[in-house]
């Protein structure tokens, strides 16, 4: 499964996000959860207490003279699953963590090289093995521009409202829009009422595949930096992450 | 007065520009908007409407394709790319809307 989670910011990508990957990993697959958002959200919903978990400059070199390829990739012998392996953290339930882009320990040419290792990881990953599933950045101005390339399937979170609305409908043109094949669905979450659903689909033009209903829970999680899979594991939301979840692996689509 | 309001997404950015913006239009002041962001919505919590908030981004979009001339100065910017909103309040999208290139 090569999933992204993408929507306006606030929208509940990291809670969902983080939900599915730990309902993934019970599941016995293993799961690499990255997060291209500069701001902590994923770690807290896997159930991780840090924020920051970079490759480190020791992973990264330039690429030697007369060799194709960017200017930066992985050190000579170390792969995509080595470098996995080795730097990303491990969640509970076995989900192992990495995260690009957080300024206090990355800056600079620092940050750019391990941009290029990231890439590498997401592109190299053997298919069969790893399901990644990506929280990218909210907004829609950086989701596509190269990170959200190795998502088979996009998946906009969108909750009822007219700017979350407006901001899927600019989602779903950017992603339809590239050259790479891959589909592109909604997610409804903070579901309140009949009729919130049917409108997310209207509006979106959209296949609505996960329906999240509203739940306390999830703020509350997300007020302790908690994951609700550990606050809440009854939730309404978090059975409708573990829907959504068997929903995509039936489908074998993602 | 020159006021930007920033913060994470979700965190009511926009809603609180919208309702200060009015709220100062009402009290008398001649307010202009600015929508700042690549996702610009502004417009919808201003009251405009989901049509032309849409109107308004691809009269942006259409700039960067080359399909609008720059306006040459700020007059002709909230001219030509804004809108009037409730109260007398205009509204005008300025943000960097970037195309994502593949790749």
């Amino acid at each position: 499964m090569r999933l992204a989670f993408v929507g306006k910011g606030g929208v509940g990508k990291s809670a969902i996000a983080g939900t599915f990957c730990r309902v993934l990993a019970r599941q016995g697959h293993p799961v690499l959860a990255i997060d291209s958002d500069p701001l902590p959200g994923l770690a807290y919903s896997l159930g991780l207490a840090i924020s920051d978990a970079p490759l480190p400059d020791e992973a990264v070199e330039e690429r030697a003279e007369g060799e194709d390829g960017p200017r930066y990739r992985l050190r000579t012998g170390l792969t995509a699953g080595d470098a996995v392996d080795r730097y990303a953290v491990t969640a509970p339930d076995g989900v192992r963590f990495l995260q690009f882009g957080k300024h206090r320990s990355q800056t600079g040419r620092g940050l750019f090289r391990s941009q290029f290792a990231f890439r590498q990881i997401t592109r190299e990953l053997p298919e069969d093995r790893w399901n990644i599933i990506g929280d990218l950045p909210g907004g829609t101005r950086q989701p596509f521009t190269g990170w959200g390339n190795f998502a088979r399937t996009i998946l906009i979170v969108v909750e009822p409202t007219a700017k979350s609305l407006l901001t899927a409908r600019r989602l779903s043109r950017l992603a339809l829009d590239e050259e790479h094949p891959r589909r592109v669905l909604a997610v409804a979450n903070k579901v309140r009422e009949d009729g919130d659903v049917e409108m997310v689909a209207d509006r979106t033009g959209l296949e609505v595949i996960g329906i999240v209903p509203w739940d306390e829970a999830l703020a509350e999680a997300e007020q302790k930096m908690a994951a609700p899979i550990d606050m809440a594991p009854d939730s309404p939301a978090v059975k409708a992450v573990e829907s959504l979840v068997e929903q995509l692996s039936e489908e074998r689509i993602a | 007065m020159r006021v930007a309001v920033v913060g994470k997404g979700g965190s009511g950015k926009t809603t609180t520009s919208a309702v200060v913006a009015r709220t100062l239009a009402r009290h008398g002041a001649s307010v202009v908007a600015l929508d700042c962001d690549s996702n610009p919505n502004l417009g919808l919590s201003l009251g405009v409407g989901d049509f032309e908030t849409e109107r308004l981004e691809s009269m942006r979009e259409s700039l960067d394709e080359g399909g609008e001339e720059h306006a040459p100065g700020w007059d002709d910017l909230i001219e030509r790319f804004g809108s009037d909103a409730p109260d007398g309040v205009r509204l005008a999208v300025v943000s960097r809307i970037d195309n994502p290139s593949p790749g």
